[in-house]
């Protein structure tokens, strides 16, 4: 009886927004569902996938390992993403894995901003979106393994106190040989006892956790990375009903304005770099390719629902860096096209 | 000495009720809920308005995991110490998952519509061609796409269905919108319509079902196919109106 009332308060006249009179609310709160739902079992994914690792190397030896090389590390990060196939808002949980078990930090930088492209779902649904451009299915690829190497380089310069979250930081010095942490950073003494506590038994122990402390562990990723998605649908799904998308891809034939609109467009759509190739497709007629090749390549390393997923990892400063140096590579990247195929 | 003063006796009892809320029975909760707010989605068809039918499985296998894993929280057994997602997480995750679940998605389609650039369709054609009067309105403007000579469907019969866009400076089309993976990236296609003067004008985002003929019509000195309505039918919206 109860569920009959509440069932029809929720499919009737009560809760219509449209009855409200309020019809664009409507469509962006409709907009707002179909990115969370949309991105949410991509974002499971992703969790699952760092659970796993935690799983099968509790200690994380293998992180460790990767090249810390400049060029090497974001290059072995990037090529990561075949192994671990998630799109960008699954590849923020395994980038935090990666830096709080001592990854080389450009090695796991490299994965962050290549991941969301180079991996088999990435390529398979570019290819099969445009199966008659190959020089697309090589220069996707090519040009986010750049852009990754560039952020890399670039990120690498500022301090890591200055990079990465406090939290995350406390974290990946758990997971690094004493001798890497300054005595500054240690605030529990030189017998490397865990600090604060807060994380001493994933990060510390090499010994295989039970699956269900490993499920429980994936649980409070999730919850915290989906607030941080929930936010990120909101802001792109206001934006998106408040602009009109005909402003940004009416300016198609002009080479820089359609590289630089179609940018734009991908900060604000915020897909799954699963699932852009086929959106891309919808335009790719209207505007220069290099602005098609720029929406492909932006969207996955940075967009406004990964925003808020990012502020787990860096600290604002450097996803203000991360925004305009991506942008700005694109952007060259995107010329450097048009001016070939124009 | 004798009795405990009753206010020290609650105390205990407070602190029980305080522990029982934080912080793993409210992750479990807000793990839970958002695991119903996927299924619920699913089941109740919201999804069909939001996603794109070949991603359906994704959304429910996620719910029945979120479900799993606020059965895992729940039990308590194997609750990781190292990682307690703050109560406001929880909190806040609980009200975001309430609100998906009450506030089902109703969009104006016309409204989504406008915000959009219109025939963006990227498709050569239609592999084959239906009889005129089994064609969708999809299939219309695909067609209307591939060989846009009016002349060769003038007299054709039309039966098609989809939602009124109003358009700027004419009469509203008869519009539907395609999706290649969810909401987000709908684009309307629309065909013009010469609706029947004895009915009142359609309300914008309200769905019909049309009767007529193609005609060819001047518009601007350009010729182009319109349908000529003699029926006009109100049907509620259908269970999947995103096209592919």
């Amino acid at each position: 009886m109860l569920l009959e009332r509440w069932r029809s308060l929720l499919d009737h006249r009560f809760l219509d927004l449209r009855v409200m009179g309020v019809e664009r609310l409507a469509t962006t709160w409709a907009l707002f569902q179909a990115l969370l739902v949309e991105a949410m079992p991509f974002l499971l994914i992703g969790v699952a996938l760092s659970s796993l690792a935690r799983w099968i190397s509790p200690g994380g030896k293998w992180v460790r390992a990767l090249p810390a090389h400049p060029l090497l590390g974001p290059l072995s990060g990037a090529a990561l993403g075949f192994a671990l196939p998630a799109c960008e808002c699954g590849n923020v949980p395994m980038a935090r894995h990666l830096l709080v078990k001592g990854a080389p930090i450009a090695t796991a930088l490299g994965f962050l901003f290549a991941a969301p492209v180079l991996n088999p779902i990435v390529l398979a649904s570019t290819w099969a979106a445009f199966p008659d451009q190959p020089w697309l299915l090589a220069a996707r690829p090519l040009g986010a393994v750049l852009i990754a190497v560039a952020l890399a380089t670039l990120l690498r310069l500022l301090p890591d106190s200055q990079l990465l979250q406090p939290a995350l930081l406390e974290e990946r010095r758990l997971s690094q040989p004493l001798a890497e942490v300054t005595l500054l950073e240690r605030r529990s003494g030189l017998i490397g006892a865990p600090a604060g506590g807060a994380t001493s038994v994933v990060a510390g122990s090499s010994r295989r956790p039970p699956l269900g402390q490993v499920l429980s562990h994936g649980g409070a990723e999730f919850l915290e990375l989906a607030l941080l998605l929930v936010m990120g649908c909101a802001i792109a799904a206001l934006v998106q009903t408040l602009v009109p998308r005909q402003w940004l891809i009416a300016v198609g034939g002009a080479p820089t304005l359609s590289i630089l609109s179609l940018m734009l467009l991908s900060l604000v759509v915020s897909v799954c770099s699963s699932v852009d190739a086929f959106l891309a497709l919808g335009f790719a007629a209207q505007v220069t390719p290099g602005a098609v090749l720029a929406f492909l390549l932006l969207g996955p390393v940075m967009d406004l629902k990964l925003v808020g997923l990012f502020s787990i990892l860096l600290r604002p400063r450097a996803i203000l860096l991360t925004a305009g140096a991506a942008s700005l590579v694109v952007l060259l990247i995107g010329q450097w096209v048009n001016l070939i195929l124009l | 000495m004798g009795q405990p003063d009753p206010a020290l006796r609650s105390r205990p009892q407070r602190s029980l009720t305080l522990r029982r809320l934080a912080p793993g029975p409210l992750k479990a909760l807000a793990l839970g809920l958002w695991g119903v707010a996927l299924l619920q989605s699913y089941l109740s068809g919201r999804l069909d308005l939001l996603l794109r039918a070949v991603f359906h499985p994704l959304v429910w296998a996620s719910g029945l995991l979120l479900l799993l894993l606020a059965a895992v929280e729940l039990s308590g057994r194997w609750r990781d110490a190292s990682r307690t997602s703050g109560r406001w997480t929880s909190l806040l995750s609980i009200g975001a998952a309430l609100a998906v679940l009450a506030l089902p998605p109703r969009p104006s389609f016309a409204d989504l519509a406008a915000n959009r650039q219109a025939n963006l369709l990227e498709e050569p054609g239609l592999s084959f061609v239906l009889p005129p009067a089994q064609r969708s309105l999809t299939d219309w403007v695909r067609l209307l796409r591939s060989e846009p000579d009016p002349r060769l469907y003038a007299g054709d019969p039309v039966r098609i269905s989809g939602f009124v866009l109003p358009i700027e400076g004419e009469e509203p089309h008869l519009a539907r919108l395609l999706v290649r993976c969810c909401l987000v990236d709908a684009v309307p296609v629309g065909l013009p319509v010469r609706w029947p003067p004895d009915q009142p004008r359609p309300r914008p985002d309200e769905w019909l079902r049309l009767e007529g003929v193609m005609v060819s019509e001047t518009i601007g000195g350009r010729q182009r196919s319109a349908v000529k309505a003699s029926r006009v039918v109100p049907i509620p919206r259908p269970r999947q109106p995103l096209e592919p």
